[in-house]
């Protein structure tokens, strides 16, 4: 008994730790760190070098459960009501009504192509009907490349939100196939959604004001904080859970609400969450790969790639293009929001439930999920980048590295510490001044102590110390970056061909160009620009301006946009060796502008 | 849409003399309402509300000012070449000695803004400016803007 108790702890942490090293691949080669895991979970399973038997689906999705309310808690509390704002409509459409789309169209697939009955078809599709927000985070990070905001917000907002549906209509189906005298329809399907929903929702607001409070109030040793927060959360989706809710929902409602709120000692809550979440992660993954048997994958492996190949060219584009219809996304953007439609562990996950509900046949959905996420993990893990760039989604890095330790003050005040080591070639280190609010408390420079007037100039390899109101933080790292690699100044894609004023009335720039304005004539361009760009304006935001695009080009000391450019559009004539899908959304694009 | 296409035909003014951005674009307005029939004044005050919205000096001594007409029917371009260089206020601070006039009938909203990409992204094949700055005539100019370059790689 003992014995197997230590071997299991010997591998299982074994597996974590190879799991955490072999990231510094994933990082370099910017493979999708998940499949990694994943592959190393394979290898370890019963057809793999590692020959460990494990086939207990009820405890993968037990397991896979808490570990996945843990995930969207913590994306949830990462969320920021900013991008929210900033793509909330879109997001929640495309998380609410694509998933039913996405689902219902590789449902049809599976019925016609594979003889699937409906019901089976429609299982199916609302497995892998979610896109896989820890994959679309990790890919849009990962290389230093920054996405266009709208784009980037609508596409994590979207992931991050949409499990939830899928998880529903998983459950329904499954559900409507083991007992089929369940009262189906419609109706009954619509209340359960939307009972689902609702609870959730409300739990969640619930749960994360209880979670503010709590926080706040209480007065317990630092390093119980992040476990009572996280015991909170489960509880949330358990309890929302118990009483017929949605406790994904739930969960990330009130991370939402919980991340968005002030309160002192949220940055450690973040650091904790961040490194469970990794471990969430990598157990999830590295369990599903265990369940798997690849020596089973030969019979479902042209299913699959049939299932991947219409979730990724047909599915996923009408769906994207529909729910964004009425949002004013240009051409360009809706295609890149489609092709960013990675599955993931939730996929997995959820094709873990026929096999719970004991349906027949179980196995074979799980085969082809998992080979469907295979390939969406690597082709669109592989093609993100070209595609980001050639579809025109690459805005300039803000700045490049910087070395940076924040330190939070106890008792809530208004300031906190932040150290930076001086870097060569950072504004600072060639010679900018640091404002006067930003005075450094000390100075270490080679192991002495000095402070400001007898260090006399900054020198690189510095690090210094300075109290700082949080919001003017941003602004200090810029000082400090070092500077931004591979910009190139003439690039008109990232700084538009021409130069405009911004004091300038956007009213003449809309006759000049004879854009049709919506907005009110009294604005400025430099106005409409602030009014338009979620937080603070930074070099490279592009706001979009008929079928150009108005770029911010440089910022003031206090943060107001000095120089803006003007972007015609690409100076390259389409070319015909564009992916067919996206071709395809252009020619309906073009379909819609012309009724 | 090809420039050749574009260019008036006596639309090249291989040296023009102007001091300042002022009288430039005068000039180039006048020889606009020539090949157009729009009134020159017109033209002229357009393109300084144009100017007033931010330079149309693209940097490296080019610049392409552009306004668009209701009464014109299709897209008309001009070029102009300096002997001596003027003050353009681009971003770069670089005096202009070559300079593209864009006029575009009011409709022509795509073509306008796609003939002007066309224009922005040909002045920045490598050995262009070079070869506009010592082409020797009018003709000369033409030949060189309107010979597609030999590579167009993305």
């Amino acid at each position: 008994m003992l014995t197997s108790m230590y071997g299991i702890i010997i591998v299982g942490s074994s597996l974590l730790i190879i799991s955490a090293l072999t990231s510094i691949i994933a990082f370099r080669f910017g493979a999708p760190l998940l499949l990694v895991f994943l592959s190393i979970g394979l290898l370890a399973g019963e057809d793999g070098i590692g020959g460990i038997q494990f086939d207990d689906a009820e405890s993968v999705y037990f397991f896979g459960s808490i570990a996945l309310a843990i995930i969207l808690y913590d994306s949830g509390f990462n969320t920021k009501l900013q991008s929210l704002r900033l793509s909330a409509g879109p997001s929640l459409l495309l998380a609410t009504a694509g998933v039913v789309i996405t689902a219902s169209i590789v449902g049809l697939a599976a019925h016609f192509v594979f003889g699937f009955s409906l019901l089976e078809g429609m299982l199916l599709g609302s497995i892998i009907g979610s896109t896989d927000a820890a994959a679309v985070f990790f890919l849009l990070r990962v290389g230093g490349v920054t996405i266009r905001d709208r784009v980037r917000s609508t596409l994590e907002v979207e992931s991050s939100s949409n499990d939830p549906i899928a998880i529903l209509l998983t459950t329904v189906f499954v559900e409507l196939l083991a007992r089929p005298d369940t009262p189906s329809g419609l109706l009954a399907f619509a209340i359960t959604a939307f009972q689902q929903a609702g609870l959730g929702l409300a739990f969640g607001v619930l749960g994360g004001f209880v979670i503010i409070q709590v926080v706040t109030r209480l007065n317990l040793e630092a390093g119980l904080y992040p476990l009572i927060t996280l015991g909170l959360a489960v509880l949330c989706f358990g309890i929302t859970g118990m009483v017929g809710g949605s406790g994904f929902v739930a969960v990330f409602v009130a991370g939402v609400i919980a991340g968005n709120a002030k309160f002192s000692g949220i940055i450690s809550l973040r650091k904790f969450q961040d490194s469970l979440t990794w471990v969430f992660q990598i157990a999830m993954f590295l369990l599903l790969g265990l369940l798997a048997s690849p020596s089973q994958f030969p019979d479902a492996i042209v299913q699959g790639i049939v299932v991947a190949a219409v979730l990724t060219f047909i599915a996923r584009p009408i769906a994207v293009w529909l729910c964004l219809l009425p949002f004013n996304y240009r051409p360009q953007d809706t295609a890149f929001i489609s092709w960013v439609g990675l599955r993931g562990a939730v996929s997995v996950l959820l094709a873990v439930l026929p096999i719970t509900g004991g349906l027949p046949s179980s196995q074979l959905y799980f085969n082809i999920t998992f080979i469907a996420v295979l390939v969406s993990l690597l082709l669109q893990g592989w093609t993100i980048r070209p595609v980001a760039r050639w579809l025109g989604q690459i805005v300039p890095p803000k700045t490049g590295p910087l070395e940076k330790i924040e330190l939070e003050l106890p008792g809530g005040t208004s300031h906190e510490l932040v150290s930076y080591r001086i870097v060569p070639d950072s504004p600072i280190a060639t010679g900018a001044r640091l404002p006067r609010w930003a005075r450094p408390s000390l100075i270490l420079r080679d192991g002495a102590s000095l402070r400001l007037h007898d260090a006399g100039r900054l020198q690189t390899g510095d690090h210094i110390y300075i109290f700082t109101p949080p919001r003017l933080v941003p602004m200090l790292d810029r000082l400090f970056a070092s500077a931004a690699t591979s910009v190139d100044e003439d690039d008109p894609t990232l700084f538009g061909q021409f130069q405009l004023d911004p004091t300038q009335p956007l009213e003449r720039l809309a006759d000049m160009y004879g854009v049709r304005s919506k907005v009110g004539s009294e604005l400025t361009i430099a106005e409409y620009m602030e009014d338009r760009l979620s937080g603070p304006p930074e070099p490279g935001d592009r706001v979009d301006f008929g079928s150009m695009d108005l770029i911010v080009r440089d910022i003031d000391g206090s943060g107001r946009i000095k120089a803006v450019g003007l972007y015609l559009g690409p100076e390259y004539e389409p070319v015909d060796n564009q992916p067919f899908f996206i071709r395809w959304l252009e020619a309906l694009h073009s379909f819609r502008s012309k009724k | 849409m090809d420039l050749g296409d574009l260019l008036a035909p006596n639309g090249i003014i291989p040296d023009l003399a102007a001091k300042s951005k002022k009288q430039a674009l005068q000039e180039l307005a006048a020889r606009a309402a020539d090949v157009t029939g729009l009134e020159a004044r017109d033209i002229f005050d357009t393109l300084l509300q144009r100017e007033r919205l931010g330079s149309t000096g693209l940097g490296r001594g080019i610049a392409i000012p552009h306004v668009k007409f209701r009464a014109l029917n299709e897209i008309v371009a001009l070029f102009a070449r300096l002997p001596e260089p003027i003050p353009f206020d681009s971003h770069d601070d670089e005096p202009v000695d070559l300079i593209f006039l864009l006029l575009a009938p009011e409709h022509a909203s795509g073509d306008h803004l796609k003939a002007l990409a066309r224009i922005s992204r040909l002045v920045r094949e490598p050995t262009m400016l070079e070869r506009l700055r010592h082409a020797k005539d009018a003709a000369a100019i033409r030949e060189i803007l309107t010979t597609p370059a030999a590579s167009h790689a993305a």
